[in-house]
């Protein structure tokens, strides 16, 4: 088994739980809040700050130059989001900015490596709950130090399903979203839920307290670790067409099976979004 | 001056933690699941074991007390509130997360005298959070007061609320608008833990400005209202009016601002009271 990427897990580890403690402390003070793309897309200082810290902190271990980094603050500053053959971190320093903001108790710091274009390994810590979720490809998927793996329901009424509403209030996205919702739910299914971040949801598929979870409009950074987290808790990813599963694409179904993830897609009404690595 | 409940309240939180400690254990094992009203309302034996227990247990110390529990209350008893001290139990709120080993799970216990509540005790046990409030004297969680969020402006607000277990097409298409309306207030976001109490909790505790639903039970809010009033907050009914805990509709808020925004947006229903005559 490939040990090859073994250092850069273990840092990343550790930079996902020094970054954790920042954020917790942060949480502690009034948060000023500000806004990106629209008047409920949240990013706060700590959003910033974190982002800096853990790429800095890789940059100094790892070297500058022979790394790359796609990271959600960076981009939404301009630096384009470019995914090559190099060795690329894809950080995500706050999924769940909106949780943050309100102590509402999902929060994450998502961290996932890449080499030509295949995805190493992933790093999810939510650090309000201090579960470490990790996973490296081909050594299987751990919160904390149990290994985790997705649920074996099949039958789709059994199943726990996860969605999100987004950022995205424009009423035609807004009337897929809840059309898609309302399916769903009346297939029938035990329950929708959400948590309020990708990559915590993601967590809730790989250790079984869902059977899938879909979203279009979540960016690669939210995804990317969690991606490998459910594929090695013996989940899947599929595009929400059915196609093939694209980080890039910002449209993702992350389930326990295939079943499941068919019976799912059927219902999905889908958008368009502008991909992640479209041209600014 | 001795509080006269002060005992019930010491029993009914050692009950509870008791109680959690059997739904741990049960999550350990394969959980069998039956269904009460519809295929996605679901119950195990675990729920029907622990309501036995707490009853059980405060029937030795309280003879003389009376009981509400959902187990009880679905075997044929009748769901009667009086004036005498009546002790109001959900044994396990959020049997669908549990069955799904989800993380949201909630023991329920309101205690209430001449029709007003005394004490609630909520005990989310995969969190090991002990939610407590008596009368006049606060709200805590693990022995750490709680205050309501100070967030009056409704498009800085998450709102937490539930689709409930009802799938008729009428009912589900009624709670769709009613989360549309809010949404596109816009406010923050929406979310929900998947249990009333916790839900309540989370009121209490600020992470959330409001939560409303309608279709739930007296003993899933009975406890927890009394957490968001003294926790600062407030209850209303959907349509503005004073709350029942008996009709089957809520909304818990942390000021009336929010509360009366809320209601405002709210497509009402009115399911069968808890307190309507059993049919012949």
């Amino acid at each position: 088994m490939c040990d090859q990427w073994k250092e850069e897990f273990e840092y990343a580890v550790q930079v996902a739980r020094a970054a954790g403690a920042v954020i917790r402390k942060a949480g502690e003070c009034e948060i000023k809040v500000q806004t990106k793309s629209c008047a409920v897309d949240l990013v706060t200082q700590t959003d910033d700050r974190v982002e800096k810290i853990i790429i800095g902190s890789l940059k100094e271990q790892f070297g500058e130059g022979t790394h790359c980094f796609i990271g959600e603050e960076s981009v939404s500053k301009g630096k384009p989001c470019v995914f090559t053959d190099k060795p690329t971190w894809i950080i995500d320093p706050v999924d769940g900015t909106t949780n943050f903001v309100h102590g509402f108790p999902f929060v994450a710091v998502s961290i996932a490596f890449a080499v030509n274009k295949k995805l190493e390994f992933g790093v999810v810590y939510s650090c309000i709950e201090d579960k470490m979720y990790k996973a490296r490809k081909g050594h299987g998927a751990f919160c904390d130090d149990e290994q985790i793996q997705v649920s074996d329901v099949k039958d789709i009424n059994k199943s726990i399903i996860i969605s999100e509403h987004g950022t995205d209030r424009s009423p035609e996205k807004v009337s897929k979203i809840f059309s898609t919702m309302q399916k769903i739910l009346r297939i029938p299914v035990h329950g929708l839920r959400g948590s309020g971040t990708a990559a915590t949801n993601m967590c809730l598929v790989a250790c079984g307290a869902s059977e899938a979870f879909f979203e279009i409009g979540i960016h690669c950074w939210d995804i990317a670790a969690g991606v490998v987290i459910v594929r090695e808790a013996g989940g899947i990813l599929l595009d929400v067409d059915g196609g093939e599963f694209d980080l890039m694409s910002r449209r993702m179904v992350s389930a326990n099976n295939k079943t499941i993830a068919d019976r799912i897609i059927k219902e999905i009404e889908i958008f368009e979004v502008v991909r992640d690595d479209a041209e600014i | 001056m001795a509080d006269l409940w002060q005992d019930a309240m010491d029993h009914a939180v050692n009950a509870a933690r008791s109680a959690g400690e059997v739904v741990q254990e049960a999550l350990q094992e394969d959980r069998t699941v039956m269904t009460k009203s519809s295929s996605v309302d679901l119950v195990t034996q675990t729920d029907l074991k622990v309501e036995k227990l707490i009853i059980q247990s405060v029937k030795e110390k309280f003879p003389t007390h009376r009981f509400i529990g959902e187990e009880s209350v679905a075997a044929g008893e009748a769901c009667v509130l009086t004036d005498s001290p009546t002790w109001i139990i959900d044994p396990i709120d959020g049997t669908t997360n549990f069955v799904h080993a989800f993380p949201f799970v909630a023991v329920s216990i309101g205690f209430a005298v001449n029709k007003q509540m005394e004490f609630g005790v909520v005990y989310s046990c995969l969190e090991d959070k002990m939610y407590t409030a008596r009368r006049g004297k606060g709200a805590f969680c693990n022995g750490e007061p709680l205050q309501v969020s100070g967030q009056e402006d409704i498009q800085q607000a998450i709102i937490a609320t539930e689709f409930g277990s009802n799938r008729d097409p009428e009912v589900v298409e009624k709670i769709f608008s009613s989360l549309r309306s809010i949404l596109c207030i816009p406010v923050h976001g929406v979310r929900g833990a998947g249990t009333a109490a916790i839900n309540m909790c989370l009121v209490a505790s600020g992470c959330v400005e409001a939560y409303y639903e309608i279709g739930i039970h007296v003993w899933d809010v009975a406890a927890g209202s009394l957490m968001v009033s003294e926790a600062g907050g407030v209850l209303m009914d959907v349509e503005g009016g004073a709350v029942d805990l008996m009709s089957r509709r809520i909304v818990a808020a942390n000021s009336k601002a929010v509360a009366q925004r809320v209601v405002a947006e709210i497509d009402s229903f009115s399911p069968c009271r808890d307190d309507a005559p059993l049919p012949l």
